[in-house]
């Protein structure tokens, strides 16, 4: 395990402390925590949004905690999920007067996580709704069932606007779930990422081949075999994000593609280029292209393909300007 | 005894810690056969620690034994944040939710907090009677504890105790015929055939701890 750290233990630590180091303008810790992450720049009135997990994502979670996104991130060890008491501290120092939101991932640990965050927000009257992202289509076929990915951006995006724009806590939930409904994913990696407190990596793959539908953690996918041109992936991936949400000639979608953590921004533009000209050949029109890291696995070389399904509302949640240390956009 | 004080209640779940780190070696071991082997460290991590966590709440709980569960709960899953971990402290908070505005303990209240606790359980775990978990202990438990108030509202809490333990002991004999359905369990179904889970008898060990608390006082 070659890692520039100090020891693994502290690998989230210190991770942390150079954020706060770094980004001490907008962002700050609660409760004497430095896990509790949360925005410097708190909007009275405002529907908190929360949200958490593992290490090991970044920028996913606590990434997308600023303007125009979210308002607070609880952080847990490395593909761990962060503790209740954790939420609830930031629930406690975000919330402005207008509920909480918790938006995360479809992931057994989390869930538990943030229904007793609930619970204990409970006690202080402090009113909290939930959602999940559960995007990544080839870790189910039953949609509640899977997995929450990239596309999660999407509801970030969304429940982002809504709640600046004012929307009570009912209108930010509905925003999250148009993004969650019209939102798939599909990912694959090409090598394995290693968790540094365990030191060897968390699964294996030959050489030449690649893994089809893995997961962020790298939870087994559909198939693993030879690598294929981004050509062949783009149409693989796009087969299947079609086959399970078809969008019709005409209509428009906005494209994410993500890096996992180890692959060149220069070979996300290559598939960006492929997933284009195919949607192009279908007649979808593209309203946005992202293309970057926006939730990776640490070194894990991949990717994945995100698409949103647009209207009217969705365009203007997208528009609309962010800033946090992660992610800016005007 | 007749009923437990507010300043008791650390000592009576001490009762269910001194158990937990008794038999942790022993739960670690069905553990590793049907699980992810840390079930007795959860157990007595958590359980031994609760009392420490209660006495910190109690000046904050101002005399109400259901507030100083929930906070104390609330801290429990902090440390141990695992899924059993996280049944159990939620146990304890809807045990104590239960027993909100509660200075003293008695039969009846008893009968309150594991009602609470098995509620809380069934809550998290998203679980039902007959799936082979730790739900098959407590919730057996619970119902036989209400039945002796609702046959006898002045019922003592050593009552009371005695019918949730002898109904925990059938519910963990009765999930050696249960087909599993969580975790690694429900992979290795065929060799849980005749095996009690070992959930359910750390529901039993955590009533068991409480009885021994109440009929040694």
């Amino acid at each position: 395990m070659k890692k520039i750290i100090n020891a693994p233990e502290t690998y989230v630590d210190d991770m942390l402390k150079g954020i706060y180091a770094a980004h001490g303008d907008q962002v700050k810790y609660a409760a004497g925590d430095l896990r509790c992450y949360c925005t410097a720049n708190k909007k009275p009135g405002k529907v908190a949004i929360i949200t958490g997990g593992g290490s090991g994502h970044l920028p996913l979670f606590l990434g997308y905690v600023g303007d125009g996104l979210i308002d607070g991130c609880g952080v847990g060890g490395v593909f761990q999920s962060p503790s209740p008491e954790q939420i609830y501290n930031i629930a406690k120092e975000v919330e402005a007067g207008a509920g909480v939101l918790y938006l995360y991932g479809n992931y057994t640990g989390d869930i538990m996580t943030f229904d007793m965050a609930t619970d204990l927000c409970d006690m202080d009257d402090i009113e909290c709704k939930s959602i999940v992202g559960a995007d990544d289509v080839n870790s189910h076929a039953d949609p509640a069932t899977r997995r929450g990915v990239a596309g999660i951006y999407f509801m970030f995006k969304a429940a982002g606007a809504k709640a600046e724009q004012g929307g009570d806590l009912d209108a930010v939930l509905a925003a999250a779930q148009l993004a969650k409904d019209n939102t798939r994913t599909v990912g694959f990696a090409l090598t394995p990422c290693i968790i540094p407190e365990v030191g060897h990596p968390n699964f294996e793959l030959k050489e030449n081949e690649m893994a089809m539908g893995m997961g962020i953690h790298g939870e087994p996918g559909v198939w693993n075999g030879p690598l294929k041109t981004s050509r062949e992936i783009a149409e693989e991936a796009l087969d299947t994000l079609l086959k399970d949400m078809p969008v019709a000639e005409g209509e428009e979608v906005a494209l994410l593609i993500n890096g996992l953590g180890a692959t060149s921004v220069e070979e996300l533009y290559i598939l960006s280029n492929d997933v284009t000209q195919i949607l192009k050949a279908k007649g979808i029109g593209i309203y946005k292209t992202v293309v970057g890291e926006y939730a990776t696995s640490m070194e894990m070389a991949g990717a994945s393909i995100s698409i949103c399904k647009m209207n009217e509302e969705l365009k203007g949640y997208l528009d609309y300007p962010v800033n946090t240390p992660f992610l800016c956009q005007k | 005894m007749d009923k437990i004080l507010f300043e008791q209640v650390p000592e009576l779940f001490a009762s269910v810690g001194a158990l937990f780190v008794e038999k942790k070696e022993e739960l670690c071991e069905m553990d590793a056969k049907l699980g992810d082997g840390d079930l007795g460290l959860t157990m007595s991590k958590g359980y031994a620690a609760l009392p420490d966590l209660m006495r910190a709440e109690a000046e904050g709980a101002g005399g109400d034994i259901g507030k100083m569960l929930m906070k104390a709960g609330m801290k429990m899953s902090s440390l141990v944040p695992s899924t059993m971990g996280f049944l159990m402290s939620t146990g304890v908070m809807e045990g104590g939710k239960a027993l909100k505005g509660k200075t003293e303990l008695d039969g009846a209240a008893l009968a309150d907090y594991l009602t609470g606790f098995a509620f809380g359980v069934q809550k998290r775990g998203k679980c039902e009677p007959g799936q082979r978990t730790i739900y098959d202990a407590v919730l057996p438990a619970a119902q036989a504890a209400k039945a002796a108030v609702e046959s006898d509202p002045s019922a003592s809490l050593k009552t009371v105790i005695e019918a949730a333990l002898a109904a925990a002991k059938d519910g963990v004999e009765a999930t050696k015929d249960m087909v599993p359905v969580f975790g690694k369990a429900a992979v290795h179904a065929a060799q849980c055939k005749g095996v009690a889970d070992q959930g359910a008898v750390a529901g039993y060990y955590k009533i068991l701890g409480l009885s021994n608390y109440i009929i040694n006082q």
